[in-house]
């Protein structure tokens, strides 16, 4: 099951999700769009860190582990990848 | 109104470069201030040939019709900072470095990017234009967009560049981007047109690199309160630059690593 989502997030800047999911757990993502987010390269491992995750917690996820790689993150907030992949299951896909 | 000296900011005027190579400088600056082997300093330089830069999240597939860059012999580069893909033809780039732990760099990330966007507000005031800052990174007048920049904070260092429209052509700009939803691509080039405008535009004259360099020099000592002392890149700056010009921004690997 996979899906993707395009627009702009409540954290103001744009969002581009792609997800791929099986049973109920995230086997890939990929988080991409016009937001700032340093130190950049840690943020490489922040996406890489959602694998593995229950596609119902990414928000929550992506926030914890955020804040413990010392990320700072603007123009994206954690819950507008909760948004994104509700707008995925609204759309049809399954993740 | 002039700092004290101890607000002393290096200014080095680059001129026109290659994409790769401009965004090699700014780190190779970086690493230089990081290391305590250069002043925080104000860059001022152009792009030749046009170049397409993307924000270091954004995909590159996503963003870029790499085809029709090449075609038209626009360079693309994968910038350090996040934000969006810009289209740099007519217009001044500038980049600041700084310790974080200078005065200047102090506050939030909000807090910053108001006061280094003020040196774009005041270098725009400075000709009859009147600019504020719109968070979270642009400058407007009149409701549009005149300049985007961009933070980061690295090795110690702020860093933070950012571009300001001499001229802008938003049909060429399309035709070297993508857009989310191709089916609304004639409404978004509208809309585009109606939210983004030049100085040029704005003064209703042509208005280019090398007349904006002393508007805007002033802009920045204004807003910044500092003295500005006229230098150069280092050499080993200019080493560090080529070097990642040609292992980094120039690789393939680093521009579509996203």
């Amino acid at each position: 099951m996979k899906g993707s989502f395009v627009g702009k997030a409540k954290g103001g800047k744009l969002l581009r999700l792609s997800v791929e999911a099986a049973g109920g757990v995230v086997t890939a993502v990929s988080v991409r769009g016009d937001f700032f987010a340093h130190p950049e390269e840690r943020f490489d491992e922040l996406e890489a860190g959602l694998v593995g995750c229950p596609v119902d917690e990414l928000g929550a996820r992506f926030g914890s582990g955020a804040a413990a790689l010392g990320l700072t993150v603007y123009g994206l907030l954690p819950e507008d990848l909760d948004a994104a992949v509700a707008a995925i299951r609204a759309s049809g896909a399954t993740p | 109104m002039m700092g004290d000296f101890s607000m002393r900011f290096r200014f080095i005027e680059t001129g026109y470069a290659s994409a790769a190579f401009n965004m090699g400088l700014d780190e190779g600056i970086l690493n230089a201030v990081a290391e305590g082997r250069s002043e925080p300093t104000l860059r001022f330089y152009a792009w030749r040939p046009r170049a397409v830069s993307i924000g270091y999240f954004q995909g590159l597939e996503d963003e870029v019709d790499e085809a029709a860059c090449s075609a038209r012999g626009v360079d693309v580069v994968r910038r350090v900072t996040g934000g969006g893909a810009v289209y740099h033809a007519d217009e001044l780039t500038y980049s600041v470095v700084m310790p974080e732990s200078h005065p200047l760099a102090a506050g939030s990330i909000l807090d910053s990017y108001r006061l280094l966007c003020g040196g774009v507000v005041e270098g725009l005031k400075a000709l009859g234009i009147d600019a504020e800052f719109a968070p979270i990174n642009d400058v407007v007048a009149g409701g549009k967009k005149l300049s985007g920049n961009a933070q980061t904070r690295k090795r110690g260092c702020l860093l933070q560049h950012g571009t300001v429209l001499l001229g802008v052509d938003v049909d060429e700009m399309f035709a070297l981007l993508k857009v989310p939803n191709e089916k609304l691509k004639g409404k978004l080039i509208e809309d585009v047109k109606a939210r983004v405008s030049s100085v040029s535009d704005r003064l209703g004259r042509p208005f280019g690199y090398a007349e904006a360099l002393s508007a805007f020099k002033l802009g920045f000592v204004k807003a910044l309160a500092v003295n500005l002392a006229d230098g150069e890149p280092s050499p080993a700056e200019l080493d560090d630059a080529r070097r990642l010009a040609a292992e980094k921004f120039g690789d393939r690997a680093w521009t579509a690593k996203r």
